[in-house]
């Protein structure tokens, strides 16, 4: 069991999102910078998705309700895959899922 | 090797519809099918709900024990933040994985609460997910992209349910958006058709799940166009127009049907369930309203007024708690679909409510006001024909997860969650909406033909299923073997794999029995705002 650090996290996200992209008529690179609704043309339902996926990754639930509705309620305009990638640091527990 | 088992899943139908179309002409393999079948109402779950309904059917255990309530729901057991469910809200096996465990491979298509896809020995694309997650959200990974190059016209956008696209098809509020609205569902079934028969014939497996969830929605929207009360008789070329356009939705289902028996062959059996049936709902009812009026409710300031002109698009917007004022609410209902009252606990899921001590008192007089204060302005009429409380109706690990208080409403209804000048009004046109009794058609070598008026429940497909399979059911299984369902031998058989699993004749339990509203038949008109769909949660 280990706890993935930051840079773990960042790549597993980037690779997730990139490994999805062809399907998504997006050809920009991503970054942490990228926003999920701006640049990736998120809809909230897709942020949703997201978040069933890096639970599956990581083999563990994660409190994504919370942290959507708190950028709901602090009117965020978006949420950058750096935002996500700090959440998730914040909140996965050590690694027992799928490298 | 053909499936020794498929569940052919008609989200919502009912024998009201199905019935008629058969008599009709519409649907005449269904006909024939069901001449040759075990037929059964199959009583739902409470309340009468797709996503506890398709998990009961796929695990063989109540909501309590599976964990699954509605399509929002409370994040974890502490938690006051509601989220969409997913493959890791079910918390019990499903028959998918039971049947691997026996050496068996399995395939599951379009069924909710399976994204991520659960890694099974066979495939599954799951349902209720939008169109850019299907491949992810698939198993095998390559699946998806396997169909593309195989199937000619395979359209991910089509098979998957695009929110953004059905939002749009029910914002309309012309008659000819109706149309377009059901080719787009035609089109769709005919993705996952084409998928089923293609993963039948180059991937076998001995059980094979599908769901088609257009007979729901189209039920929702158009159930004047089908339920027989209002769509015989004269009617206006447009009406008739519409209609005819709602039978083609069958008649392709009729083809599905005999193109799986085919497919199956004489050694495999077809089992036809629905999740819950359908009725016609007349009104919408404000309950958040009504708690307001007890002064169990507090509305913050930021919570408007719902506008006349969207007064059913209540059925639709979950309620965050953001909504209330909750130092002063006691009692709350957060997402329409589930008809469920939730009652804060005092430090519980951070919020502020009710002491422990004082819960059930509270919850038992909630419940005495909605069955006697809740009531039609102008007849007095009780508007609630029923209330659950939690802890008489679910059991298992789960419960929690619950709502305090499940309704049944007059008709059947969901109620609204929206802030209301009032608690109920008259919908401009009769709309569908879900009603408990469903349809349960078994057909193939091992089944008794032939129709019996006791209903099973939803938890009895789960072992008829694996027992056709010849896979012993768990024993924390909460249905049986419907013994009148199988012929004698398979009888015997079914005695000898699962000697305590096999029910002499299914009886309907108290809650089974409860007379939960009758249908209602409203005045018919065709310029309805298909805004009341209500199913985007």
């Amino acid at each position: 069991m280990t706890m993935p650090d930051r840079g773990k996290i960042r790549g597993d996200l980037l690779h997730i999102l990139t490994h999805l992209r062809d399907d998504w008529e997006y050809s920009g690179e991503i970054s942490e910078d990228t926003g999920l609704f701006r640049d990736l043309n998120f809809e909230s339902i897709d942020a949703v998705a997201l978040g069933s996926a890096i639970e599956d990754h990581y083999n563990q639930s994660l409190p994504f309700a919370e942290f959507l509705m708190k950028a709901n309620q602090r009117q965020a305009q978006d949420i950058t895959v750096g935002e996500l990638v700090t959440f998730v640091a914040e909140n996965v527990k050590s690694q027992g899922g799928s490298p | 090797m053909s499936p020794r088992v498929v569940l052919f899943g008609l989200d919502g139908a009912t024998y009201t519809v199905l019935d008629d179309l058969v008599h009709r002409g519409v649907m005449p393999f269904l006909g024939e099918f069901m001449e040759r079948s075990a037929r059964r109402t199959l009583r739902s779950t409470i309340p009468p709900l797709t996503p506890p309904a398709w998990t009961t059917v796929v695990t063989g255990r109540s909501p309590g024990a599976h964990g699954v309530f509605n399509f929002l729901q409370f994040e974890g057991e502490d938690s006051p933040y509601l989220r969409i469910i997913s493959s890791r809200s079910i918390c019990t096996e499903t028959i998918w994985s039971i049947v691997a465990r026996h050496g068996l491979r399995a395939g599951s298509l379009n069924f909710v609460a399976h994204h991520p896809a659960p890694k099974i020995d066979g495939y599954v694309i799951p349902g209720w997910v939008p169109w850019r997650w299907v491949k992810q959200h698939s198993h095998p990974a390559e699946l998806v992209d396997r169909l593309k190059g195989a199937l000619p016209g395979f359209d991910v956008k089509e098979l998957a349910m695009n929110f953004k696209e059905e939002e749009k098809a029910v914002a309309g509020s012309r008659l000819e958006d109706y149309e377009p609205w059901i080719d787009l569902h035609i089109r769709r079934e005919r993705q996952w058709f084409e998928v089923m028969r293609y993963q039948m014939l180059h991937d076998p497996c001995e059980l094979v799940g599908i769901v088609f969830d257009g007979v729901d929605k189209l039920q929702h929207l158009v159930w004047q166009f089908l339920d027989p009360k209002t769509s015989s008789g004269k009617q206006t070329p447009e009406f008739r127009r519409i209609q005819e356009k709602c039978w083609k939705y069958f008649s392709q289902i009729d083809d599905f049907l005999r193109e799986t028996v085919n497919l199956v062959g004489s050694d495999g059996h077809v089992i036809i369930v629905s999740d819950h049936g359908f009725t016609g709902t007349t009104e919408v009812v404000y309950i958040n309203t009504f708690l307001e009026q007890q002064g169990y409710l507090k509305w913050l300031p930021t919570a408007e007024l719902e506008l006349p002109e969207s007064r059913e698009l209540g059925e639709a917007h979950p309620y965050h708690l953001t909504h209330f004022d909750m130092p002063h609410t006691r009692a709350f209902a957060s997402s329409a679909s589930s008809n469920g009252i939730h009652i804060p606990i005092d430090g519980a899921r951070g919020m502020s409510g009710v002491s422990r001590a004082g819960y059930t008192a509270l919850q038992d007089e909630i419940s005495d006001a909605l069955l006697t204060q809740c009531a039609d302005p102008e007849t007095g009429d009780p508007l609630v024909t029923y209330v659950w409380k939690r802890e008489d109706v679910f059991a298992g690990p789960h419960v929690n997860l619950a709502p305090s208080l499940t309704l049944a409403l007059r008709d059947c209804g969901f109620f609204s969650v929206l802030r209301s000048d009032c608690i109920v009004r008259s919908r401009p046109v009769v709309m569908g909406c879900h009603h408990p009794d469903g349809v349960f058609l078994a057909h193939g070598p091992a089944v008794r033909p032939g129709v019996a008026e006791h209903p099973l429940a939803l938890v009895d497909v789960a072992p008829t299923v694996l027992h056709l399979l010849s896979v012993p059911i768990p024993s924390e299984f909460e249905g049986r073997i419907p013994r009148d369902v199988l012929s004698d031998s398979w009888t015997a058989k079914a005695h000898e794999l699962n000697p305590v699993a096999v029910r002499e004749l299914a009886q309907p339990t108290e809650s089974e029995s409860i007379d939960v509203g009758e249908d209602k038949e409203g005045e018919a008109q065709i310029l309805m705002r298909l805004r009341a769909l209500g199913y985007i949660e």
